[in-house]
């Protein structure tokens, strides 16, 4: 691990006491073999600096404390391909390291997981789910799959308003409620970006489950300052009331890294840890996937370095480690005994390795499945 | 220099022709130091015996030669977003990306080598804001180790001015341009609105907010693909910006072509005022090379519920939620940025190992000071605003 990353030793010392609890307690589930879920969580770019290291785990406690004792984690996971969110999440979804545009107007060029797990399960759209925050990300990062583009759809209804497109003029939550609603209902093809429409979902009746949804949300306590909350929340939603076979969730709140203001990097940053530890408890109330479902969470990749040419934390195009070198962890029934595996691995294992768990075999796949996991 | 010999274009690597033509149309709303680096760059180029220079080329040639690339010749003016997406995502790109820092090491070296007039000294300068919630801890402990602490004999908020005035007005040093000499790059209109100040460039975001705004309405209306994007920024680039600059500062062509691509260049400029500071710092750092470069910081607003989510939009639109300052957001945002205007100017030949760098609180009787060797104070006492005026233009003399 480079620079100044923590140790196993330190990383185990972190998690507590805790660990040996839920250690036991997972070595004990045995029984019939449950029908496999798998949930695929991607981070946006975070540096290890700011997270899995001395000064940086203050940002991620749930990762650290709580999801690490029980995990598979890798801390050594490389991203080889081209550093931006389109060709990174299709290389991770596809096995293969992706070339494609980067604002998403071609699917990936090699199927991906949701294409192998429908072709070999026979498993219909309504069992493989994207739901992303990442604006960089169109309805071709699933094809075939149902995307949702959360955060577009939030980003659509606020700029309608405040530009005078809506009879709403006002940024109050009633008529952003009523502005989401007409996005989602009416409006949903035609105001879409021109490259893809801002959301894939194939079954019209479920719109509706999801607009008295996202009116409980909008009213809720969270006002919508993070576009990874209602991701979240929507993909809480999916999981309830479709239960997917797969399902992808990108959080992107730390993207704000862009515009450089740190102080917001890092609070995406404490956003998606709680975010991640939120939809893992989340996953443990619901029948169909309790002790059914390996949820693996991964960081796209990381940033650049402060001092490089490409303006450090604002960025991530540099060929370094605090760029490439990333971390990847695993929860659930692939974790035989949790583990930090420091052997260095490739992004464009994860799929294979999910599919795996599944019975599937990701055919045109580079990159192979990890021994670790426990199929 | 007026243009590049068409045989040199002709053995230049594929990559380097659009740029290169580009900055040869652009030479007027260049910078003096860019100008000349440019024209020492291309001579040496010119000069350099023809084994020498497939020596320092082949190995790019070879690479590009395998990367699937457009089919620039020696007329292609620029790269547009759509090239530089395909340049990016080749597979051979990182190693494009270190081949090419390596040839301009070499070009850099071979000019630097028949370079007779020695650099300038320099002076950088960053002010925190007034307000911020400051703690027991150290405030930059990566620079603090490199540095020290000077007392001062008032806090430096009631020094800003005057010694800002003090290095603007300071005799100019030789064979420096006017625009070469002082540059201030602030949150708000603290220094733009001293006429004593007025020899220096300044550029203040707050100042800027009617170029800022009309840019962000254009690039709002950029559809989600490479075709629109480039078709915007190309309508930005031609944009006739004058009539929205403030007074002064419409009038220099360099400096009103530096405003347009700092913020068509991205990394926050158009959207947070202290990005703006950090990322027009790097930039003038890299292009202008002032003399004398101050960095005013400020507080920036906490974000807004719904509309922060549209980041390139003014948050203020149809919300009616009232702004609210975000001290301690903007203290972890600028203690950072500070050591990144650091790290841009100790990296830059021209200002590595000849800058003395000032960092201030305005509220604390100290600076952090990190300067070579050479540079000297009165020490035993607290500083008077003679002493360090004295310091510092002598150093700049």
């Amino acid at each position: 691990m480079p620079g100044s990353a923590i140790s196993r030793r330190t990383l185990f010392q972190l998690a507590g006491s805790a660990a040996a609890s839920r250690i036991a307690a997972a070595e004990q589930a045995s029984g019939p073999k449950p029908s496999a879920k798998v949930v695929l969580v991607t981070l946006g770019g975070m540096r290890r600096q700011e997270t899995f290291s001395p000064e940086g785990v203050v940002n991620i406690p749930h990762l650290c404390n709580d999801l690490l004792p029980q995990a598979l984690f890798y801390p050594q996971t490389w991203n080889d391909g081209v550093t931006s969110h389109f060709n990174t999440i299709s290389s991770i979804l596809t096995g293969v390291w992706q070339h494609v545009d980067d604002w998403g107007k071609d699917p990936p060029a090699h199927p991906t997981l949701f294409r192998y797990v429908q072709d070999q399960l026979g498993v219909n759209a309504a069992g493989t789910w994207v739901v992303t925050s990442n604006k960089a990300l169109t309805a071709n990062i699933g094809p075939g799959a149902n995307v949702i583009l959360s955060k577009q759809l939030l980003v659509e209804a606020v700029e309608r308003i405040i530009k005078g497109y809506s009879s709403r003029h006002q940024l109050d939550r009633d008529m952003l409620l009523e502005e989401l609603t007409t996005v989602m209902q009416d409006d949903y093809e035609r105001i879409g970006w021109n490259v893809a429409s801002p959301s894939a979902i194939m079954d019209p009746q479920l719109k509706q489950t999801f607009m008295s949804a996202l009116a409980n949300f909008i009213h809720g306590p969270e006002a919508p300052t993070s576009g990874d909350e209602l991701t979240c929340f929507v993909a809480q939603e999916v999981l309830r009331r479709v239960s997917p076979t797969v399902l992808m969730v990108n959080f992107s709140d730390m993207e704000v890294a862009h515009s450089g203001t740190y102080s917001l990097y890092l609070r995406g940053i404490r956003k998606a840890d709680i975010l991640v530890h939120r939809l893992w408890e989340f996953l443990q109330t619901l029948p169909d996937y309790k002790d059914k479902v390996t949820m693996a969470i991964m960081s796209e990749f990381g940033r650049d370095p402060d001092g490089s040419s490409t303006n450090g934390f604002f960025n991530h195009r540099s060929n370094t480690a605090a760029n490439r070198c990333t971390w990847m962890m695993v929860l659930g029934k692939a974790v035989g005994k949790p583990a930090v595996i420091e052997r260095p691995v490739r992004q464009i294992s994860m799929a294979p390795s999910l599919a795996a768990l599944l019975g599937v075999s990701c055919r045109q796949a580079d990159g192979g499945p990890l021994d670790e996991f426990k199929v | 220099m007026a243009e590049v010999p068409q045989e040199l274009l002709a053995k230049l690597p594929r990559t380097f022709v659009p740029a290169l033509n580009d900055q040869m149309r652009n030479l007027d709303s260049l910078f003096p130091a860019e100008q000349r680096s440019i024209g020492e760059q291309v001579d040496w180029l010119a000069r350099l015996p023809d084994a020498r220079f497939r020596e320092l080329f082949e190995p790019l040639k070879a690479l590009e030669a395998k990367m699937d690339l457009p089919a620039w010749d020696v007329n292609t003016e620029r790269l547009t977003i759509r090239d530089t997406g395909i340049l990016v995502r080749s597979p051979y790109y990182p190693q494009w990306r270190s081949d090419v820092a390596d040839i301009f090491q070499k070009i850099e070296a071979g000019v630097n080598s028949e370079r007779k007039t020695p650099p300038a000294n320099r002076l950088v300068l960053c002010v925190l804001p007034g307000g911020l919630p400051l703690r027991s801890e150290a405030l930059w402990p990566r620079l603090e180790k490199q540095g020290r602490w000077i007392g001062i004999e008032k806090p430096f908020g009631q020094m800003l001015e005057p010694f800002a005035v003090a290095v603007a007005s300071r005799r100019p040093a030789a064979g420096l341009e006017p625009i070469e000499r002082t540059w201030a790059l602030e949150y708000r209109s603290q220094l733009s609105g001293a006429q004593a100040f007025a020899p220096a460039s300044v550029l203040s975001f707050d100042a800027l907010g009617p170029v800022r705004r009309e840019f962000l309405l254009r690039l709002n209306t950029i559809h989600k693909d490479l075709r629109s994007a480039d078709a915007v920024l190309e309508d930005l680039h031609r944009m006739d910006i004058h009539k929205l600059l403030p007074v002064g500062v419409e009038q220099e062509a360099r400096t009103r072509e530096f405003i347009r691509n700092l913020f068509l260049s991205g990394n926050g400029s158009m959207l947070f005022g202290n990005s703006f500071v950090q990322w027009g710092a790097a930039e003038v750092i890299r292009r202008a090379q002032p003399q004398a470069l101050l960095c005013c910081f400020g507080i920036r607003p906490k974000l807004k519920p719904f509309s922060s989510v549209v980041l390139f939009e003014d948050q203020n639109r149809a919300n009616p939620v009232a702004d609210e300052p975000d001290p301690e957001g903007s203290l972890a945002d600028t203690r950072l940025l500070t050591e990144y205007v650091y790290l841009s100017a100790s990296q830059h030949p021209a200002f590595a190992g000849r800058t003395v760098h000032l960092f201030a609180v305005p509220e604390w009787n100290s600076v952090l000071l990190l300067a070579p060797p050479q540079f000297s104070l009165p020490s035993g006492r607290r500083l008077a605003l003679a002493d360090l005026c004295a310091g510092v233009t002598n150093w700049l003399a």
